[in-house]
C-alpha cells in the first residue's frame, strides 16, 4: 500500500503500536512494517514530525534514553493517547464496515439487497 | 542492490551525515525543537542503516546508509512535515514570549501611573490616552496569545489548527513588539520631565531589552509561517 494511502492513518497506527510499551522513533517504524508484513509502505523520515505532533497534543510523551553513546528519544502513550486510540479505532471499524457493505453486499451484515 | 545501482560507494562519505545537513539547511524553526526533531532523525538512520548492512566492510557500510537515506525519504519529500512542526513550535515559541510581555508592560504603566515623581498623575491627556491603547493592544496580543497556544495545543485533537495562525501569532507579536518600542520611547520622554527619573528610565530599559525579544521571535515566527 503506498506511503500516500498511509498518511491519513498514521496517527492512529503510531497510537497503535505504542500501546504495548514506550519505544524510539526508528522501533515504531519496524513495529508498523512487522505489524503489517511489510504491506504499508512508510516515507520513514515523516515518523519524526508525526510523533512530535502527537506529543505536542499531549497523546504521548517522551524522554531522552542513553545506550552506550547513542542517545533516543523514547515515547509513551498519556492517557489521552489511549482514549484517542480507542476513538480511532472505533471510526476505523465503522469506516471499514460501511465501505465493506457498499463493495462487497452479500457478505454485510443486516438485510440482504433485493433480487 | 548492485553497486551500479547504487554508485561507486566510497568509504570517506557520509550519506547520513549529508542528508541530515540538507534537511537542517532547509528548514528554518527554534533552534531547540530543530536540533531535537533532526538528531532523532538522524538516529533512525543510523539505525536503519545498521539493519541494511550485510557486511562490516566501509564501502558496504555506505551503500546501507544511502540506502537508508533513499528509504526515509528526500530533503523535497521530509521538509514540509518538519516545517509545518517548527512552524508550530516558532508560533508557540512566540506566543507564550507575548504572554510574559504584555503583563509585563501593563505593570510597567500602572507603576508610573501611580509611583509617586513619576507624573503619571498628572501625564497630559494625550499621553493618557496612549497609555490606555498600548495596554490595550497588550491586553489583545496576550488573548491571541493564549488562544493560539489552546489551538496548537490540546484542541487541536478535536479542531484543525487553522492554516494562517502562525501568521497571526507573528503579527500579534509585530504589534506587541511596536507598543512596547512606543512604551520605551514615552518612558524615555517621560523621564527627563518626571522627577523620579531613574525609576522611568530603569523601566525604559526594562521594556526595551523586551521590545528586542518579542521583536526578534515575531521575525522567526514571520519566516517560518513564509516558508510553510
Amino acid at each position: 500500500m503506498k506511503a500516500s494511502a498511509v498518511r491519513g492513518h498514521l496517527d492512529g497506527l503510531l497510537l497503535s503500536v505504542l500501546e504495548s510499551g514506550p519505544l524510539h522513533g526508528y522501533a515504531v517504524i519496524t513495529a508498523v512494517q512487522e505489524r503489517s508484513n511489510g504491506v504499508l509502505e512508510l516515507r520513514k523520515g515523516t515518523i519524526y514530525p508525526a510523533l512530535n505532533k502527537l506529543e505536542r497534543l499531549g497523546l504521548l510523551r517522551s524522554v531522552w534514553e542513553s545506550e552506550g553513546e547513542r542517545r533516543r528519544r523514547c515515547y509513551e502513550l498519556t492517557d489521552a493517547g489511549r482514549r484517542s486510540l480507542a476513538e480511532e479505532r472505533s471510526v476505523w471499524k465503522e469506516f471499514t464496515t460501511a465501505i465493506g457493505s457498499v463493495l462487497d453486499p452479500a457478505s454485510a451484515p443486516g438485510p440482504k439487497p433485493a433480487t | 542492490m548492485t553497486a551500479t545501482a547504487e554508485g561507486a560507494a566510497t568509504p570517506a562519505e557520509n550519506p547520513i551525515e549529508t542528508h541530515v545537513a540538507d534537511l537542517a539547511a532547509a528548514l528554518r524553526g527554534p533552534a531547540r525543537a530543530k536540533s531535537r526533531m533532526l538528531a532523532e532523525f538522524r538516529e533512525g538512520l543510523i539505525d536503519a542503516a545498521r539493519d541494511l548492512s550485510c557486511d562490516d566492510t566501509d564501502v558496504d557500510r555506505v551503500r546501507a546508509a544511502r540506502r537508508a537515506v533513499r528509504e526515509f525519504g528526500t530533503v523535497a519529500e521530509l521538509a514540509p512535515d518538519f516545517q509545518r512542526e517548527l512552524t508550530v513550535a516558532q508560533a508557540r515559541l512566540t506566543a507564550r514570549t507575548v504572554m510574559l510581555v504584555a503583563p509585563l508592560l501593563l505593570m510597567c504603566w500602572y507603576l508610573l501611573r501611580w509611583w509617586p515623581g513619576t507624573g503619571g498623575a498628572s501625564a497630559p491627556g494625550a499621553a493618557r490616552v496612549l497609555v490606555a491603547h498600548l495596554g490595550a493592544v497588550a491586553a489583545v496580543t496576550a488573548l491571541l496569545a493564549a488562544a493560539a497556544l489552546v489551538a496548537t495545543g490540546a484542541l487541536a485533537r478535536r479542531l484543525p489548527m487553522p492554516r494562517r495562525l502562525p501568521l497571526t501569532v507573528a503579527w500579534s507579536g509585530t504589534a506587541a513588539a511596536a507598543a512596547l518600542a512606543v512604551s520605551a520611547l514615552t518612558l524615555v520622554a517621560s523621564s527627563v520631565l518626571a522627577s523620579n527619573w531613574p525609576l522611568c528610565a530603569a523601566a525604559a530599559g526594562v521594556v526595551l531589552v523586551f521590545h528586542a525579544k518579542i521583536a526578534g521571535a515575531a521575525r522567526a515566527c514571520r519566516e517560518c509561517a513564509r516558508v510553510l
